[in-house]
């Protein structure tokens, strides 16, 4: 069964179409990251999951379930952590989780997951003194009682410290472990990367791309690019490094190479370089960079460009 | 239930609000001065409570400011969420809209109820004390009708406030509903009356009648009739009962109605 499928949404406010023509599907036990710039329409799609916005054309289905007709069905096995929420200022945390206990009908006792998320210790202060921070891991909390089969965080990370956004990172790891299918959405890349298995990028309310990390690295840059420092750059050492097996590409910068290679080459092309008759100075490798493919698919115009730059020479011709 | 657990919620945020401090100290005072100026005077140890309550409780208290603070304690119930973003917290959780407006209406009824009781009773624990003869029986029957008429209005203005996307909004027209059941209900009724006296003579009613029924219609004056009539020993007998079974029809109509037909819009809006 998949967790989370839209068919065809489009959603349309007054004068601006927010998402259009969407077709996304999230499988159940995956981690999916749900990427795009601010105002991509990515808190309206998970919106339209949550039945707080409904669509003007189109399907979404969760957990099996039509998320208009079955909302409060699926809200029960699914924990939210919304964007641009706020909480009760004058209720203390625990009287917060005591409500998302009480409101999903389980059995179980507050305190444990207040630990969880690190609140404990202020569990009896009225959430409104609370940082954005812990507002964040306050809500967070509530979404995680009851075990929810669906975990949607939007923008989970926003107001966290470094250490509130490796907690989360951990917590999102864990819940992946137990079998939840976790959805969250981001406008930083480098949060995502760490945990997703599958990744989905909105710009101006259109998937762009769709693909495993691996699958997205693969389209920046065949693999891993070997930088090497030579001593000379000669025609022949990069005809012999070109003709090595597993080199897709060469480019040459001054008297570096830039290698496009599959992983397991490198020490081959140190080889073929050297008996060219090259002193290879150093050498190291860079992997393929996401952020350089997000910048391109959310700000470029059309497809994203390969990573090349100005100052690189064009060897093949 | 759901419903309930909304309403526990609202009931938990209303009652710690500075406000509800506030109206329980508000309605303490005046109970305490008009007590004090039905007094009993020289040797008498009589203490008027009828004439308390149906002299200046009722008038003033009840019919006058008890709509007003049931406008408030309602209008930013859905709204005032919808506007702060805790709307999106409550929705998160497995609640259907219906629940979130009627559990508002409950939650935001008790906490009315409540600071009736205790506004109204505290000064009346010193009445029960110091030895004057105090009908306490009376003075509370007549919180109760307080306290409904109250919890009337609350739901009016939540319905209200489920219909409208912002605290203003919401909070105008509950002052718009106010207005009109308690400062124009007789000049407005005694319009329509006059713009449609020609087809009311058509109808096999007298005029009599549609005053009557306009008079119960108004859940402020359907209140007054019910609390006097109780004071007079004369709740759901003598002549007024037929009037006084409209009056409840009519307060059980607009603590039902307003809500519902909020959530009908609240129902089909984005969020």
């Amino acid at each position: 069964m998949t967790a989370i499928e839209l068919r065809g949404v489009t959603k349309e406010f007054p004068g601006v179409t927010a998402v259009r023509d969407l077709d996304l599907t999230v499988e159940e036990g995956e981690v999916y990251g749900f990427l795009g710039p601010n105002g991509a329409g990515k808190s309206t799609t998970i919106d339209m999951v949550l039945d707080l916005v409904r669509p003007t054309e189109g399907t979404v289905t969760v957990l099996g379930r039509d998320a208009t007709a079955e909302s409060v069905e699926i809200r029960e096995r699914t924990g939210v952590l919304p964007d641009g929420f706020s909480v009760y200022e004058r209720l203390s945390g625990r009287k917060h989780v005591e409500f998302a206990i009480e409101s999903k009908e389980v059995d179980v006792e507050p305190e444990p997951v207040l630990e969880r998320v690190g609140l404990l210790g202020d569990a009896d202060r009225k959430a409104g003194g609370y940082s954005k921070g812990m507002r964040q891991r306050l809500a967070l909390a509530m979404a995680l009682v009851g075990e929810p089969d669906l975990l949607i965080l939007d923008e989970p990370s926003s107001g966290l410290d470094p250490a509130g956004v490796k907690d989360m990172r951990e917590i999102v790891a864990a819940e992946a472990d137990r079998g939840t299918t976790v959805f969250f959405s981001s406008h930083v890349l480098a949060q995502v990367e760490a945990v997703c298995d599958r990744v989905g990028i909105l710009r101006a309310g259109e998937l762009v791309a769709e693909d495993s990390i691996e699958g997205l690295r693969d389209a920046v840059g065949d693999g891993e690019t070997l930088e090497v420092a030579v001593d000379d750059a000669t025609d022949a050492v990069v005809d012999a490094v070109r003709a090595v097996d597993g080199v897709s590409r060469v480019d040459r910068d001054g008297d570096t190479l830039l290698v496009s290679c599959d992983p397991g080459v490198k020490t081959r092309v140190i080889a073929a370089a050297e008996d060219a008759g090259a002193v290879v100075d150093d050498f190291h490798t860079e992997e393929a960079s996401l952020e350089d493919l997000f910048l391109a698919y959310t700000e470029g115009e059309e497809t994203p460009t390969r990573r090349a730059d100005a100052a690189t020479e064009e060897v093949d011709r | 239930m759901s419903l309930l657990a909304v309403a526990n919620k609202d009931f938990q945020d209303t009652v710690r609000s500075r406000g509800m401090a506030l109206l329980v100290a508000l309605f303490s005072l005046l109970v305490a001065v008009f007590a004090y100026v039905v007094r009993p005077q020289g040797q008498a140890d009589q203490f008027a409570t009828e004439l308390l309550l149906s002299a200046f409780v009722g008038p003033v208290l009840v019919t006058g400011l008890v709509p007003l603070v049931g406008v408030v304690v309602g209008y930013n119930a859905v709204s005032g969420e919808r506007e702060s973003g805790s709307l999106k917290l409550l929705l998160s959780l497995p609640h259907s809209r219906a629940d979130v407006v009627f559990g508002k209406v409950l939650g935001r009824g008790a906490a009315m109820a409540l600071a009736t009781f205790a506004g109204f009773l505290l000064p009346a624990l010193v009445l029960l004390v110091i030895p004057v003869t105090f009908n306490a029986g009376s003075f509370l029957g007549y919180t109760v009708f307080a306290a409904a008429l109250g919890v009337v209005f609350v739901a009016i203005s939540v319905g209200c406030s489920a219909a409208v996307a912002t605290r203003q909004r919401a909070l105008i027209a509950g002052i718009g509903v106010y207005a009109l059941f308690v400062l124009l209900w007789g000049l407005f009724t005694g319009r329509v009356i006059g713009a449609f006296s020609g087809p009311i003579e058509a109808l096999p009613v007298s005029m009599a009648q549609i005053r009557t029924f306009l008079d119960a219609a108004n859940p402020t004056s359907g209140i007054e009739l019910l609390g006097n009539a109780f004071l007079g020993d004369q709740l759901f007998s003598g002549d007024s009962v037929n009037q006084q079974v409209s009056a409840v029809a009519m307060l059980v109509f607009w603590t039902l109605a307003p809500p519902l037909a909020g959530l009908l819009k609240f129902d089909r809006d984005d969020l």
